[in-house]
Order: structure tokens, then sequence, then C-alpha cells
């Protein structure tokens, strides 16, 4: 135990208190004091770094702390038959046989091609190359001119590192600090820095694929991890040093490419496996070897997750990493990071990388433990309500895609999900609730929101999609009381959008349940409501109801907001019809709309609205007399709902009537 | 001095003096100057508890910690005007009466010193009580009355020595006060007010007959330059007034009666009751003319209903009534609501003032109606629902009357018969003895507020006339297109709904005293209401812009109703019309934007209650409502159905509708296919049709509808000889508020119950099409990855040479920063060798 103290202590000096240790040589007092401040000044380091990285980055980081813990026994299970035991410290990071060649060779490693690529960087670069030069000089004049200051600053030197320059390891000091840390060390095994050349990658390739348990797939998995980690510290101490791009990505692509395959063939589990089999594994003898390489595998890919920004690198690693999901049963600690990731790519990443994301959250929902369900149904939830605030034309198609993906989520095992989305649903009432009870401005805004209404829509797709299936009946009736008290608490025409929008979940609610749910009035208003009809032509407005839930003041007059109301209106009565097409009491469904729409077609002097109008009643009224027709020949009464549900069930399945062409070709242009 | 009071004066004060104004006599100086110590407390006043005190005098609420800082500064204050007082009083010695020395006069004010101590703390709450209302007022005043008594004494005594000094006296004491108070600073000069209103006030309600005159001085305080004396005074003068108006009215002496000589205690009544009533003038025409002022226009009208409210039944009663009628319809919501409070409550306790008042303040109203061309706020008219109208008051009190004459003429005859053996003496006394019992109970009659039935029930009547003259009015007017039309603009402005904002509380007014019309008026009456109901038939090119709400119609419908079923007997109207009303009006019907409440209420009076229904009549009602059940939501279709199921109850004939006989059925009248769009009732056929409607609603989102539904299509199977015997309870106005939205959503949720799975679903995705994923693996492209790949791996690289190339910058600079450093140690330690 004091051993590994001693070790991890020393760790924790190599990487973070280089100066320090240095000035200890160096002035050998002050140690515990500086150590201190020395802190300080590392946290100032990370705020600095953060702003260099990303923030992702950073947590990536934090996490790596948090959980190295667990970490440290599992070297040492490494150490026991590790010949360097001092890199093994660093995570992840695996023993290397000394079989297994390096094979050393110049290779140029900046090919002039490298230097092309980004061009900001690179003269950015030059020029502080260039100042370096001529602070350089300077600095040598002065030594020249006082011989004595070379003295003095050789003795505030270490000051000076406290203050400055901890930002970034500069190269030199690092290398020297470095350098000393191993000469403490005493050092046990000098190692060269292994240089990862492009034919060492090629050979490494070859030998892992023909001897996949040879030493080589451990080196390999190495250079992955130093290729993941590339350009984060350079003071990392694994010895491979990544020369060029073309290892880089050979490194990266083999390692993910392959890496599933082969721990599949080491461990003999087959492409489709359960994670039960996959737990027995952990008593197999072959675990015990496998172990250190997967998770170093896993660790490097999450680690790259975090580092790539770029969509396409982002979606190649998600679509490799998620053929090995079912590894990650037996790694837990990893699942909870590698939800957080996938979450927030899923939230907010573009539509590919989004979808990716999503895919591999469902694996990891359905795969693996009832745990990870709830984390991911949380996070998900969370991750939905966080970015469903604003709804516009540019984020329509993504936030569908986001709400779909929750309620493929929540559908996958709804006993569990079942009690939380009954805790939303009550909350979403209760908020209405006190909007009902208090008319204040405040409770009115809670509600009309789009949070509260994309929150509604979610449930309401979820209810939707899962009525047929499961006993939703409480959810339902729940739901469509806080929808109806939605479309009565905002009343006007300036919630026209509004209540629209409740009529289309209410009807949505009505196909899935094969309930009867009246919404004939809530658009009848609509059919009544006029525009100002010598509203100015030449201040056209495009209304665009899917993306607006209250109607800006000035297009209240406008001859195109009548019009979209209309349009809409229609829209949704032909949806409501469309599910009692076929009941027997479809003439009664359709009398006083069909009145009401006759005395619009009568009034209204748009031609486009009255075409439009007239093609509807139309349509009904051909089905009326259809249902009529049919329905002299039966004589049930309405009180035998056994026949009343048999009526016309036949005619349902045969080809269809007018009446659902006339939908289909509604639909076809529709606004929700 | 003049340095002081600067620092004291807030600058913020509402009546600032200015120091150049204020003039410091020569005297002044010297007896600061003199004595410096006397004006050594100015040095230590705290000026920030007397602004903070200063500025939060408008909203009367001091807290204890404030009083504090108050009563120090005003005993502080005081102390000083006493000794000035003393100064002054005492070398002119012009005082007439020699007992009152300087010592008695040094008493008198300490007496009051120790009396406004006391008096402190109560005008805070006593002012603030007086804007409660009387009953509040009285209890109060009766708990003051028991705290005070230990005061009390002294303050009596002192009290009554302040009486007997006369008026001369008392004028010079006023007008050395108001010396005094010129030197005072403002703020001073305020609690000085505040403390000698609370004063006067105290005074006037412990012993209102010996203080009457101060009634006067009270007044003046009112016609102070300080906007809140002003009110202050007027709030007290509220309170004095509520307490010491007595409870008769005053009728002055008349000449002759002056003439006589009379007791001295009746002189001393006669001089106080004509004081009183000269102040109660003053002060009503102070705050009729306070009322045009913006600022005094809440206080004023808070004072005048309050005191309509307390003393209805005192002089100058319609001056009062006048103006507060005046503001009736105000725009403000205080001031209307406090109007139609004290209305109201004019209404409701008749017994103060007998009745009179009553018709008074209809009158006014309704001309104030007619003045304003029906152009006011609702709530002007809703005052009227709280009237109450005794049908049996003239009968059954002349008739005990009657008995109780006859009873006395028997009890006289008796009498009579009794003496008459008796001397001639004896009768003449005797009937001096009736005479004079008659004249008193004459005199009584004239006094008391309990006028006699007769004159109650003529008042009644009058009053009642007056509001039917008044509804009709507004009737009338919501028939006048053009009246309605060119008002549109001023009504909108007013912040009343629709064009004709009376409307509805007039008919609700008309429902409610419906027993009451006369009968003369009943066809006229039903004349318009019918017209109205179908008002917007009168417009067929517009009517969406027809001046009455659909409410507003169904209202009328309901009125009818309740006027022909409260005379039932008298006249036999057709109300047919009313039903196609209903009828149409169901269609009309839009949630949200009409009152579902008038609706439900319309079809219990209308339907549910009425007797037995026409049939084809009762088959179209039953089938337009089903159909309206369809539409609309979850509360209106609840009405709906209760209704429906009433009038199947009730009709067994209707009950053909639920069953679905081949060929039309037996009894299948007039007509014989359906007419949906038909707009009368009787002829749309509903006897042939079928009420298909129920087996739709059984599918319905909300049990409690479905279930109705269920029940009612199994009515079918009732035996047609069955008639009424399970009437239901709920009425469609109890059912539309069971199932309104606002109800629904408080119902607690049951608990949540178990899950049951209904099927197994497999793995396959609900609502993203499984081809996503394979689009997705699709897209990679390893080359392209490899190129990305690549690229980030050189962004690295040259972030990496970036962050080491600024560290070596750094050091670099940082080292020829500590030259400098350096050189300056060296300088050091040049300097220190040397």
């Amino acid at each position: 135990m004091a051993k590994k103290l001693g070790k991890k202590a020393r760790k924790f000096a190599k990487k973070n208190l280089q100066s320090v240790l240095k000035r200890r040589r160096k002035i050998k007092s002050m140690f515990k004091r500086k150590a201190a401040s020395r802190r300080v000044g590392n946290e100032d380091a990370a705020e600095e770094y953060e702003k260099v990285r990303s923030e992702q980055h950073v947590r990536g980081n934090f996490e790596d702390g948090a959980i190295s813990n667990n970490q440290l026994d599992n070297l040492f299970v490494e150490d026991d038959d590790d010949l360097n035991e001092d890199v093994s410290d660093s995570d992840g990071y695996l023993s290397e046989d000394p079989e297994c060649p390096y094979i050393s060779e110049s290779e140029n490693e900046n090919d002039s091609r490298d230097k092309s690529d980004h061009i900001a960087f690179f003269e950015q670069n030059k020029e502080i190359h260039l100042e370096i030069a001529k602070q350089k000089r300077k600095l040598e004049r002065l030594l020249e001119k006082d011989p004595k200051f070379s003295e003095f600053l050789e003795s505030r030197r270490s000051d000076l590192d406290q203050t400055r320059s901890q930002e970034i390891y500069s190269d030199d000091e690092g290398n020297t600090s470095y350098l000393d840390g191993v000469a403490i060390r005493g050092s046990q095994i000098s190692h060269d820095d292994k240089i990862l050349t492009g034919h060492t990658i090629d050979v490494w390739c070859w030998l892992v694929m023909e001897q996949p348990d040879g030493p080589a797939f451990a080196n390999l998995l190495n250079g992955f991890r130093a290729a993941s980690r590339y350009g984060i510290n350079s003071d990392d101490n694994s010895s491979q040093k990544i020369p060029n791009r073309d290892v880089f990505s050979k490194i990266l692509t083999f390692v993910l490419c392959e890496a599933d395959g082969i721990f599949r063939r080491l461990l003999g589990v087959p492409d489709s496996c359960i994670k039960e089999s996959i737990l027995k594994l952990k008593s197999t003898s072959e675990w015990k070897t496998m172990r250190p390489l997967m998770k170093s595998y896993l660790r490097s890919s999450l680690f790259l997750l975090n580092q790539v920004t770029d969509n396409q690198i982002l979606v190649f690693v998600l679509s490799r990493l998620r053929a090995s999901v079912i590894f990650f049963t037996l790694f837990p600690s990893l699942v909870g990071r590698l939800i957080k990731i996938l979450v927030h790519l899923w939230a907010t990443g573009e539509e590919r990388l989004s979808s990716s994301s999503f895919f591999f959250i469902q694996d990891i929902a359905s795969q693996l433990s009832s745990d990870c369900l709830d984390t991911c149904l949380t996070r998900t939830y969370n991750a939905f309500i966080a970015h469903c605030k604003f709804v516009g034309p540019t984020n329509l198609k993504h936030l569908k895609f986001l709400m779909d993906s929750v309620v493929e989520i929540y559908s996958l095992n709804i006993q569990k999900s079942y009690q939380k989305v009954l805790l939303s649903v009550q909350q979403l009432a209760s908020i209405l609730r006190q909007a009902l009870k208090t008319k204040d401005k405040e409770e009115l805004k809670k509600i009309h929101n789009w949070q509260y209404i994309n929150c509604l829509d979610l449930w309401v797709k979820f209810i939707t999609c899962n009525f047929r299936d499961h006993d939703l009946q409480q959810l339902l009736f729940l739901i469509i009381q806080v929808i109806r008290g939605i479309a009565h608490l905002f009343p006007g025409p300036r919630y026209v959008p509004l209540r629209f929008k409740c009529v289309h979940m209410l009807n949505h609610l009505s196909l899935s349940s094969r309930v009867f749910i009246p919404v004939a009035s809530l658009v009848f208003d609509c059919l009544e409501y006029r525009g100002n009809s010598h509203s100015d032509t030449t201040q056209r407005m495009q209304v665009d109801f899917s993306s607006l839930l209250k109607v800006p003041k000035q297009f209240l007059k406008s001859r195109d907001f009548h019009a979209g109301c209309v349009l809409s209106a229609v829209e949704l009565l032909v949806a409501h019809f469309i599910q009692w097409s076929y009941h027997i009491s479809f003439p009664e469904l359709a009398t006083i709309p069909l009145i009401l729409l006759k005395r619009f077609h009568e009034k209204t002097n748009v031609e486009s609205l009255r075409r439009l109008v007239k093609r509807l009643i139309d349509q009904v009224e051909q089905n009326i007399a259809f249902i009529q027709k049919k329905r002299e020949e039966v004589s049930f009464s309405p009180n035998d709902q056994a026949s009343v549900e048999c009526f016309l069930q036949l005619e349902k399945t045969g080809p269809p009537a007018p009446f659902t062409q006339y939908y289909s070709s509604i639909l076809q242009n529709s606004r929700f | 001095m003049g340095k002081k009071k600067k620092v004291i004066l807030p600058p913020e004060l509402p009546q600032e003096v200015a120091d150049d104004e204020v003039e410091v006599s020569d005297e002044d100086v010297d007896f600061v100057r003199e004595n410096l110590k006397y004006a050594k407390f100015l040095t230590k006043l705290d000026t920030n508890s007397i602004n903070r005190h200063v500025t939060r005098v408008a909203d009367h609420k001091e807290d204890e910690l404030e009083a504090l800082y108050e009563k120090r500064n005003r005993k502080a204050a005081l102390l000083k005007s006493k000794e000035e007082d003393e100064r002054y009083v005492d070398p002119v010695d012009a005082l007439p009466i020699k007992t009152l020395d300087g010592e008695l006069q040094y008493r008198t004010a300490k007496g009051s010193k120790s009396g406004d101590i006391t008096n402190e703390n109560k005008s805070a709450s006593w002012i603030k009580d007086s804007e409660k209302d009387t009953g509040v007022v009285k209890l109060t005043k009766a708990e003051r009355r028991l705290k005070m008594k230990k005061s009390r004494k002294e303050a009596k005594k002192l009290a009554e020595e302040e009486t007997k000094v006369d008026p001369a006296e008392e004028k010079l004491h006023s007008e050395v006060l108001a010396k005094v108070e010129e030197d005072l600073s403002a703020e001073e000069l305020f609690a000085k007010k505040k403390i000698r209103l609370a004063e006067v006030g105290m005074a006037l309600i412990e012993n209102p007959e010996s203080n009457i005159k101060s009634l006067k001085e009270l007044l003046q305080i009112c016609d102070d330059d300080d906007h809140n004396i002003v009110k202050l005074g007027l709030m007290s003068l509220l309170a004095v007034f509520k307490d010491i108006i007595p409870g008769y009215r005053i009728r002055l002496p008349t000449e002759k009666e002056l003439e006589m000589t009379v007791s001295k205690a009746v002189q001393q009544t006669r001089s106080y009751e004509s004081t009183l009533l000269h102040s109660y003038k003053a002060y009503l025409q102070k705050l009729i003319t306070l009322d045009k002022q913006p600022t005094f226009h809440h206080v004023a009208v808070r004072c005048m209903c309050s005191l309509l409210d307390a003393v209805p039944h005192f002089n100058f009663r319609e001056s009062l009534l006048a103006n507060v009628v005046k503001n009736i319809s105000s725009s403000d919501d205080v001031v209307r609501k406090l109007c139609c409070e004290a209305i109201t409550s004019l209404f409701i306790n008749e017994g103060k003032h007998g009745g009179q008042a009553t018709l008074e303040a209809v009158r006014l109203i309704a001309a104030h109606v007619k003045f304003h061309d029906c152009q006011l706020h609702p709530d002007s008219i809703d005052v009227f629902l709280s009237l109450t109208f005794d049908e049996d008051l003239g009968k059954s009190e002349s008739k005990e009357e009657k008995v109780k004459h006859k009873k006395k003429r028997r009890w006289q005859n008796q009498e009579g018969s009794n003496q008459v053996q008796g001397s001639d003496r004896k009768k003449a006394r005797q009937e001096l003895m009736v005479k004079t019992r008659e004249e008193v109970n004459a005199d009584f009659k004239a006094v008391s507020f309990v006028p006699g039935s007769e004159e109650r029930r003529r008042m009644q009547s009058e009053t009642l006339s007056a509001v039917f003259e008044m509804y009709f009015r507004i009737l009338k007017h919501s028939m006048d297109p053009s009246v309605s039309r060119s008002k549109v603009n001023a009504v909108a402005a007013s912040g009343a709904s629709g064009s004709h904002p009376l409307l509805a509380s007039c008919l609700n007014g008309l429902g409610k005293f419906s027993h009451l019309i006369d009968l003369d008026f009943m066809g006229d009456l039903m004349g318009c209401l019918k017209k109205l109901a179908g008002y917007s038939d009168h417009f067929d090119g517009s009517s969406s812009e027809s001046c009455l709400s659909v409410s507003e119609r169904f209202q009328c419908c309901l009125v009818a109703f309740r006027v022909m079923r409260n005379n039932l007997d008298a006249l036999n109207v057709d109300l047919q019309d009313f039903f196609v009303q209903l009828y149409n009006l169901l269609l009309e019907y839009r949630p949200d934007r009409d009152r579902g409440e008038v609706l439900a209420e319309a079809l219990k009076t209308m339907l549910w209650e009425g007797k037995q229904h026409d049939v084809q009549r009762a088959a179209a009602f039953i089938k337009r409502l089903a159909t309206f059940s369809l539409s609309f939501g979850s509360a209106e279709a609840m009405a709906a159905l209760v209704t429906i199921k009433h009038l199947l109850q009730k009709n067994s004939k209707c009950r053909n509708l639920l069953e679905n006989d081949a060929g039309g059925g037996s009894f299948s009248g007039l007509v014989v296919k359906y007419q949906p769009e038909a707009a009368d009732p009787n002829l749309s056929g509903a006897l042939a049709s079928v009420l298909w409607e129920l087996s739709l609603l059984a599918k319905h989102y909300n049990p409690s509808i479905s279930s109705t539904a269920t029940s009612i299509s199994s009515m079918a199977s009732m035996d047609p000889a069955q008639n009424q015997v399970y009437l239901s309870t709920t009425s469609p106005l109890q059912a539309f508020k069971d199932l309104s939205i606002e109800r629904e959503l408080f119902k607690p949720t049951g608990k949540p119950v178990s899950l049951n799975r209904k099927r197994m679903r497999g793995k396959d995705f609900v609502i993203i099409s499984p081809d996503e994923v394979q689009k997705v693996e699709n897209t990679i492209d390893e080359e392209e990855v490899k190129c990305r790949l690549e690229e980030h791996f050189m962004v690295l690289r040259d972030i990496a040479e970036n962050e080491r190339l600024r560290g070596e910058l750094n050091h670099t600079l940082s080292s020829i920063k500590l030259y400098k450093e350096y050189k300056r140690q060296k300088k050091q330690r040049d300097t220190s060798n040397t």
C-alpha cells in the first residue's frame, strides 16, 4: 500500500508539480508553502486551458480524475507482470511486449503537405517564432551587458515559473522536468521515445490480424490511446509519439474498424448476444487478460469523442463504437460518461450525428442494464426540455427528430417510463391549474411558451404511439383535460395558432385511442372570424402557424391570416371527420359544422377560400349520403353497441372511399 | 435659528414655508439668544426620523417605532410652544378672567399635553377606523371609550373649563396659537395640526353637546393648504358626524317657535341642533366641491358613501344621494365599487330610512341612465338586484292594523261605557287624554321612520315602477339599431362589453323581478324580448355585427320564460317563437366566447323545468341537443345530455328516437324525413330520425358523458307507460358546472394504476423508420473520414506548436522583465553599500 501511495504521489508530483520539484532540487527550501501557491497557479492554468480547449474537454478530464480510484486497482493487476510499471501509471496504458518490434526509420516527419493545411495557425506560429527570436536577442544582449544578471535570473527562475508560462508547459521546461522526474525515480528503465512510424503501424496491423492474441494488439491499443490524446498533454508520459498524420489516421481507423471484431474473436462472443452472456465472461480466464485491453480501447474511444469536433469523424467513431455497445455492460463507470457524451451530441449535433448518437443511446437503453435505461430516460428528457424553448423554421426538423427519439426511448420499457410520464403530465396539469386559478400574466406565460407546448406534444406522441399496446387510459384522460384547458384559457383570435395546435393534438389522440373527442367547436370561430377584407394587398405577410403560438397584432387584420385560419380549420375538421367517416353517426357529427361551413361559403368573398370550403362541403355531403344510405339498411338501434362497432367495417378495409382520398389530398399540403 | 431650521426642513415637504417668508421677529431671536437651552433640542432633532415621518404620513400607518420618535418630537415641540405661550401670554396679561392666571394656563397646557400623549396612539387607529364600516367604528368607539376612562375625568374637567372661557378669550388663544405655529417648522406644524384634529375630534365625540362649536374649527382645518391635512380633516369629520348625528331628522324651529320662550335646556338643544346642521351642511358642501378635484376625489367619494351608508335618514340626504349616484358608473373601479356598495347597503337596510331613500336612489339612477343614454357601466344597474320587494307587506299589515284598530275601538268603547256615568269634568279630561294621545301618536309617526304600511306600499310601487321604467328604457334602447350603431365607439371607450352594456344586467333584473311586472306591461315586454332574441334575423347581411351577443339573446329567451312562468295563469302568450330562437341559437353558441352558464340556464328554464312539451318540438330539441353535444366540450355536452334525458323521460313518445324502426316508425309526424337544417323545430321532422349520436357519444373520452349517453340509449327498453319514474335530479346548470374545465382539472387524479400491457411489442421502432439506421450507416465514407482525421491531426499539432511557442515567448519576455527588477535591486545594493 505504501508503495502504491508513494507511486501515486510521485505521479501527481510529476504531473502537476514539476516546477516545485525542480525548485526543491535547486533551492531545497520553502517547499510546502510554495506548493500551496502552486496550486493556485495550477487553477489559473486550468482556466486558461479552458479557453483553448472546449469545455466538454475539461469535463472529460475531470471525469478522468473522478474515476481514477477505480483505475488504481486495475493498474495493480497490470503491475504484477509488468516490466515498465512507470508508464503503466497513466490510465489505460498497456504493457508492451519487447518482442513486438518498433521499426525505426527516418521518415520525413513534416512533409511539405502538412504545413499548408491550417494557414491561420501556421502564420501565427511563424509570427510568434519571429517574436521569440527578437526577444531572445534582447535577452542575450542584456546578459552580455551584465553577466551577473544571469545568476540573478537563475535564482529567480523558479519564481518565474510559478507566475508565468504555467498555463502552457513550455517545451524545454516540460522536457527538463520530465527528464528530472525520470532521474529522481532512479531510471529503472531507460526508455527512448518510441516513435510510431507508418511502417511500424503496418507491421502491427498485420501482426494483429494474423495473431490477435499476440502482443502487438496491446501496442496498437497504446498507439490508439496516444492518438486519441494527441495534442492534449504534451507532458503525457506515454512514450509513443505520433509523427505524422498518416500514422494518426491509420491507427485510429484501423483500431476503430477492427477492435470490436478482434475482441469478439478473442473472447468468443458472437455478434449478437445479450448482456447476461457477456456478464458470464467475467469469470473466464481470457477475461483477465482482455479486460485492460478492452478498457483501454473503450476509454480512448470516449476520449476521442470528447476531443473531436468534426461531424464526420464523430459519426464514424460512433458507428464503430456502437458495435461494441454490449461490452460497456462490463464497465458501468464508463456507461455514465458515454451516455452524457451521447446525449450532448444527440441534442446539439447536426442531423446525421444526432441520429447516429440517438441510435447509440437507443442501443444502450435497450441492451444494457435498467439503470442505464433510467439514466437515458432522464438525460434525454432533460436535454429535450432544454432544447425546445424556441421553435423556428430552422430547428423545426431537428426538434421533431428529438421529440421522436425521446418517444422512442420512452417506449422501450413502458412499465419503467410510465411513472415518469405521468409525473411530467401531472406537472403540466398543475401549472395549468395555477394559471386557471389566478389568470396571472406570469402564470399564463408559463403555459404560453414553446417549452410547455412541446412537452405536451411529446407526451401526446408518446400516448399515440403506445396506446394500442398499453393501458394508458388515465394518462390519456389527464392529457385531454390539459389540452382542453389550454384551449379554454386562451380564447380570441390572437391565440388561434395555439388553439390549432391543441386541436391537432386532440385529433392525434383521438385517432390513436379511438375515443371520441369533440373538437369541432374549437375551430368554429375561425369560420366566423373575418379579417378586414379590404386590407392592403401590398403588405402581404406570410403567416407560418407552425412556428407561432400567438399572432402578432399587425397580422390580425391581414387577409393572409384569415386565409390561413380557414385553411387550417378546414384541415383540422377533415382530420376530425376522417376518424369517424365510417361511423354510423357521421351525418350527425357533421351536421353543425356543415351548417356553419355553408354559411361561411355564402358570406365569404375570397374566391380561393370559397373553393376550398365548397370542396369540403361537397365531400362531407357525399359521405353523409353514403352513410345514410347504408344506415337505412340496418335494423339495429343505437343502444346495440356491438352492431354499431361492426357497421361498415368491411367497407373500411376495402378500397378507399372518396372521403379518404380527399383527406389524403388535404394531408399532402398540410400545415401541421 | 434660521440655519438650524434649514437643517431640519426636508426638501420634499408638501407645504414648505421658505425661510425668507418666515418672519422671525427680533423678540424671537432675542429670546433664543437668552434662552439657548430652550433651543437646544433643535440641534438634537433626529432629522431622519422626521423625514420618514413626514413622507409617510400619507398612508396613515405608523409603526410603533416611528410613533415613538414622533412622540418625542412632539413632546419637545409642545414644550417649546408652551414655554413660548407663557412667555407671550403672560406679559400681555390680556386675559379677562382673573382666575385664569399663568398658573392655570400652565396647568391647561400640561393637561392637554398628557391628553395628547394618550391621544396620539389613538389618533392613528381612529383615523383608520373611520375608513371602515359603521358597525366596526361603533365597536371600536366603545372600546375606545372604555380605554379612555382613566384620562377621561381630567379631560372632561378641562373641557368644561375650556367651554367656560368665553369666545373672546378663545379667539385670543387661537391667535396666539397661530402666531406660534408660524414659528414652528412645517413638519411640526403638520404634527401639531394632526394633534389638534385628534384633540378636537376626541373632545367632540366625548361630549358633543358642549363641544359642538369645535365642528367649525374642524371645518376650518379642512381649508388647509396641506392636502394631507385636508384629507385627514375630512376623515375626522366623517368619523365625528357618524358618531354624533342623532337617529332622527332635525327640524329647525320656525320663527314662531323661536319667539316662544323656552326653557334653558330646550334653548341649548336648539342651538346644538342648529350648529350641527349648519356644520353638516357646510361639510357636505365642502365634500361636493372637493369631489370635483382629482386629488380629493377618492376621499370625498369615500366620505359621502360612508355617510350615506351610516346616516341615510338625516337631513341633506338628497344631495348626498345625488352625488353618489353621479359617481356610480365612474370609470375608476374603486370609486364605482364604493358607490355601488353604498347604494346596495341603502337598499338592503331599508329600516334605516324607511324606504324613502330607496325610492329616491332608484329615481336618481333611472334619471342617470336616461341622461347617459344607457351607456353606463353594468355595475350601476346591478345594484337593483339587491332590492327587495315585500309582496305581502301591504295586505297582512293592513289587516293587522284593522284588527288592532278594532280592538282599540272595543277597548275604547268599553272604557267609554264604563265611564259613562262619570262626571263631565272627568269626561272632559278623558277627551283631552284621548286627544293628546292621538296627537302624540301622530307626532311619533311623523318622527319615527316606520311609516305606515300604506305609505310603504305606495313607495314600493313607485320604486318598482321606476325600476321597470328604466328596464324598459334599456330594452327599447337596445332595440333601436340606429342608436346602438352610432354609440358603438363611445361604449368601447367606457370599457363595457358589447354595444349594450346595460342589457345583460337589465335582463337579469327583469328575470329576478319578473313576478312583480304589471300585467299591462307584459305584452309589450314579451314583444320586446321576442324582437331582441331574434335580433340578428333583421340584419341578414351582417349577423356577426348584430348588436346582441349570443349570451344576451339566450338571456332574452330566459327572461321571457321566467316572466311567463311567474305569471302562469295571467297570460296566455305563445312561447313558440322563443323555442325557435333557442333552437337556432344553439348553433350560434361558441364556447369561451359566450357564457356557458347562460346556455345551461336557458336549457334548464325552457326545457328541463318546462311542462309537457309538444312531441314534435321535444323530439326536435332532443335531436338538436344530441347533435350539439357531438361538437362541443364536455360541460356543454353534459348539460345537453341531461336535458335530453329529462325530455325523454317525460315524453314517452320521443323514445321512439332511440329505436331504429324500419320504415320510419309508426309516429313519423308531418315531415317524413329529418331536416337538420330546418330553422323551425316543428318542421324539422325529428321524429323520423334516430339518435345515432348516442353511439358516438358512448365513445366520448369523458367517462361521465359516455356513461350518460349509454344510459340514455338504454332508455329505449323502458316501458312506455312508465312515465316520470326516474326523474333525474341534476339540472343542466349543475351538470354544466360540474364538468366545466376549471372544475374538471381540479378533480383529484386517481392513483396511478399499475400498467397492464395489452400486447408484447418487439424491438421495432415506434416512430422512426428503421431505414434511418441504414441511412446513417451508409453515409460513412472511410476515405472522407481519413481525410478528416488527417486534418484534425494537423490542427492539433499546430495548436500544440502554438502553445509551445507562446510559452517560450512568455518565458523570454518575463526574463527581460526581470532585468528591470534586477537593476533596481542592484541600485539598492549600491546605495546601501555606499
